[in-house]
């Protein structure tokens, strides 16, 4: 069987390692313990044992090479482990999450010392490999102090992220703050404000704000924010609206642009699946929903909540009308309940209705997608080589570049703008 | 490799110096350590374990005094025998300094007997030898600052043990954990003690509620404090006034002791000034313990030398000084870790404090050892345990649990979880700990 030792983190937070000196040849025996290369690090200069007796089937890098932890190291043959018995050990390898010690003698290594556990060993026929995403997903338990840990969750940082200085990589409260300080610029106050008592007011975050923060900083750190802009003619479907908002009045139903665009948004994303999914990192795949449920940013006191209208490329103006009513009515009265806000698919948001042209809207993540809705407007455009009046809305898209690509995004807001453009091109 | 050439020398033999030698000679290092006088140094020879050997003698004289109380009959008229008590440390200073020869040769430290003298950043000599090294660690400790006008009945406490007898009307000057260690020590014995000092703390760099504690104490057991003090040949006056003792005690601020050099050290306020990793103003030279004036206790010296060597095998890790306990034997014994209430305040860092008397601890009642508290300083938003201040007669035992909390950034609400065995005076932590979260049981 063949075991293939990887470059171990040896402590002190290092990523590599320069091969100073092999003190093994390919085709040598060794025996668990042996030194095996002098490895220079930029905290100490260290000779790595063999964790296992047997022949070396290969040596990886050269003397002046540097090395990846994690990189291999060596390929060991070890002799009479085969077949079965091979991959009943290679699962015993695989749960053991418990680093080793090394003896610390000489110069040695001070700490612990981890061996490489995914997928280091491999029997021949390569079998035992597709469990690996399985391994990935076991994660060891992060050291953290007590205060590293009360602070990370306070502040909305993943401790999983933040790599430990302390005692045996230990993250500590300096880990935590160094984080947060890069993050934000400015430095974590647990301090008391002096002489600024009268100058600022202060007031405890409530929950919703709380909520707000942790999602926005939660999308910003984990979706690549990328964004469109596009000005839509929509005279169109201004004269559409005037027709029939006397009709909606009469039951007693204000008809905006609002529902006409969630229509338009609904059947644009029907042609661009990747507008309308999430990425899955934990297992590596995308997740293409055959849903779409809109959510609409609503605007209220308490601060901001997004309703969202379910099936809403099945839904006719009129219903969308109702839908829109039933829902901001419910945020402002704040009786929004859990079911009517998840399992959102993409985020509308209509800062136009306050007055606003263009911005650049956070995503909804793990949402791949938000439109932004600017009031619309008059202004000169050219129609038929001649100046003329327009009637202007302005879009501002954000995408998720991890999962949309620009063609794709440009694309997508096409297809909005020639809906809006032709609202009756939404009948066909 | 040369028969004198050495990857590190260490001067002076202290609980830094051979701690560190040890540690030096189990990572591989060619060392060598080189003692004028004492292995084991103060600590051992006439410091930390001597006096509390000392202590102990005159606690069991102080008990037996109440053995009345304690339902014990028939002891008649006891006094206090000095020689003999000054005896029974002998054995004990012998065990503990030939542990620690033990321990240098068994880790291949040379130990050289003699005075040192730094020729070079790179080339020590001693006996006629000249030992050539990587890397020199100065841990040569610190004396008292002589008198420079008064030698007459002036005792420097090297000496003390080497006294047939205390007499009756004693003087300790000075200030710090030493000094007030001292006066009780003697007013135990029933000698009348007074502490003559020009600090403003008894005990600086205490929290103030220990100072406030201190000053009623010697009230209570009337040792005088006599501030403002001079001192020469013709007398003594404090705040004016004309005094006369039989012996005056030499307690007063240390510096360090340098041990010859023809080196371009710095030197700041008497000791040597050193880095952040203790290396002196000279590469490869560095300065542990007393002599670098940073921390006058042993555990520190012994913490400080770890780390120089970690630094030499090119392991750096912050020394935090606020992470060293302050051990003080007096009686009640006091102890503190982690920063005041004066020096989180000058920080504007927000805390609380809480505070539990050891008068409500069944097993303090139990021993009649009632005098005392426990004050956690915590952080405010998160709980974090910022310092620790214990006022009882195993105070300095119980710190330990605090700098553990401390080294591992536990909260409060850590300290609340963790359940302490009864009846212990150790549970006067989890009070603490219950009533900083806010949830007291016994408060």
């Amino acid at each position: 069987m063949r075991y293939i030792f990887k470059f171990p983190d040896i402590g002190e937070g290092i990523t590599e390692g320069t091969i100073l000196e092999w003190y093994v040849k390919k085709g040598q025996s060794v025996k668990s313990g042996d030194s095996l290369v002098k490895m220079e690090t930029d905290k100490v200069v260290a000779d790595i044992p063999s964790p296992k007796n047997g022949v070396l089937s290969a040596i990886f890098g050269n003397v002046g090479e540097t090395i990846n932890v994690d990189d291999p190291l060596v390929e060991i043959e070890i002799a009479g482990i085969n077949g079965e018995a091979a991959q009943e050990l290679a699962k015993v390898e695989k749960k053991d999450s418990e680093p080793f010690e090394v003896e610390e003698k000489g110069y040695g290594v001070v700490g612990t010392l981890e061996i490489a556990k995914d997928n280091a060993i491999l029997s021949s026929s390569m079998e035992g490999v597709e469990n690996k995403q399985e391994a990935d997903k076991i994660q060891k338990k992060i050291l953290a102090t007590p205060v590293a840990r009360a602070m990370a969750k306070d502040l909305g940082i993943d401790i999983n992220q933040i790599k430990g200085t302390g005692p045996a990589k230990r993250i500590m409260k300096s880990d935590i703050q160094r984080t947060y300080n890069n993050r934000y610029e400015k430095p974590l106050g647990l301090k008391t404000e002096t002489n600024q008592e009268n100058l600022v007011e202060y007031e405890s975050l409530s929950q919703i704000r709380k909520t707000i923060a942790k999602n926005m900083i939660q999308s910003k750190q984990n979706a690549a924010h990328m964004s469109a802009f596009e000005e839509v003619e929509v005279s169109g479907l201004i004269n559409i609206r005037n027709k029939y908002k006397e009709q909606f009045a009469k039951e007693d139903l204000s008809l905006s642009y609002l529902p006409f665009i969630l229509k338009a948004v609904a059947l644009s994303l029907k042609n661009h699946k990747s507008l309308n999914s999430e990425m899955d990192l934990n297992n590596n795949r995308m997740v293409y929903k055959k849903f779409i449920n809109i959510g609409m940013a609503v605007d209220t006191e308490n601060g901001l909540v997004v309703p969202v209208i379910k099936n809403t490329d099945k839904l006719s103006i009129k219903e969308l009308t109702n839908q829109v009513r039933i829902l901001s009515t419910k945020a402002r009265e704040r009786k929004l309940t859990l079911e009517d806000m998840k399992d959102g698919t993409f985020t509308l948001t209509n800062y136009g209705s306050i007055g606003g042209l263009f911005a650049v809207p956070i995503i909804n993540y793990p949402q791949a997608g938000i439109l932004g809705i600017g009031r619309i407007h008059k202004k000169p455009i050219v129609k038929n080589n001649e100046i003329v009046i327009g009637n202007i809305l302005p879009l501002s898209l954000s995408v998720d570049h991890r999962i949309v690509d620009g063609g794709e995004t440009t694309r997508f807001i096409n297809d909005i703008k020639a809906y809006l453009g032709d609202p009756v091109s939404m009948l066909f | 490799m040369n028969e004198d050439k050495y990857d590190l020398v260490i001067i002076g033999a202290g609980p830094g110096g051979y701690v560190a030698a040890i540690r030096a000679g189990q990572t591989g290092l060619k060392t060598a350590i080189i003692e004028k006088e004492y292995i084991g140094g103060m600590c051992l020879n006439w410091g930390c374990i001597p006096t509390k050997s000392l202590l102990e003698s005159v606690k069991l004289f102080r008990k037996i005094k109440t053995a009345e109380k304690f339902g014990i009959d028939g002891i008649g008229d006891i006094s206090f025998n000095w020689q003999k008590a000054v005896k029974r440390t002998k054995p004990i200073v012998k065990k503990l300094t030939k542990g620690v020869e033990y321990l240098l040769k068994k880790n291949g430290v040379e130990i050289i007997r003699g005075s040192a003298e730094i020729v070079s950043d790179k080339m020590i000599s001693v006996n006629n030898r000249t030992l050539e090294t990587n890397n020199i660690i100065i841990a040569t400790g610190s004396k008292p600052a002589s008198f420079k006008n008064a030698k007459n009945n002036i005792l420097e406490i090297e000496n003390m043990l080497q006294e047939t007898e205390i007499p009756k009307k004693i003087a300790v000057f000075g200030s710090g954990a030493v000094a007030v260690e001292l006066c009780q020590l003697f007013r135990m014995m029933d000698r009348d003690v007074s502490l003559l000092t020009n600090d403003d703390r008894l005990i600086p760099g205490l929290d103030s509620s220990i100072e406030k504690f201190l000053i009623e104490k010697f009230n209570k057991e009337k040792i005088e404090i006599i501030r403002d003090t001079v001192i020469t040949d013709e007398g003594i006056t404090g705040n004016g006034i004309k005094f006369n003792f039989d012996m005056i005690i030499n307690a007063s601020l240390r510096q360090a002791i340098l041990p010859p050099h023809s080196l371009d050290l710095t030197i700041e306020k008497s000791f040597i000034k050193t880095d952040c990793n203790l290396e002196t103003s000279i590469p490869g030279i560095y300065a542990i313990g007393d002599v670098n004036g940073k921390n006058f206790f042993a555990h520190s010296a012994s913490a400080q030398g770890l780390a120089v060597v970690n630094k030499i095998q090119g392991i750096i890790n912050d020394i935090d000084f606020y992470k060293h306990p302050i051990n003080i034997y007096t009686y009640p014994e006091i102890a503190q870790i982690g920063k005041t209430q004066e020096t989180l305040k000058n920080e504007n860092i927000q805390f609380k404090i809480s505070e539990f008397p050891l008068a409500s601890n069944g097993k303090a009642l139990a021993e009649s050892e009632t005098e005392g508290f426990i004050r956690i300083l915590f952080e405010e938003k998160y709980g974090e345990v910022l310092g620790v201040q214990i006022i009882a007669s195993n105070a300095t035992d119980l710190i330990s649990e605090a700098s553990a909390a401390m080294q591992i950034e536990a909260t409060v609400f850590d300290v609340a979880q963790t359940i302490h065995a009864h009846p212990t005076v150790s549970e006067v932590f989890m009070e603490a700990g219950l009533d900083a979260s806010g949830i007291p049981v016994h408060k």
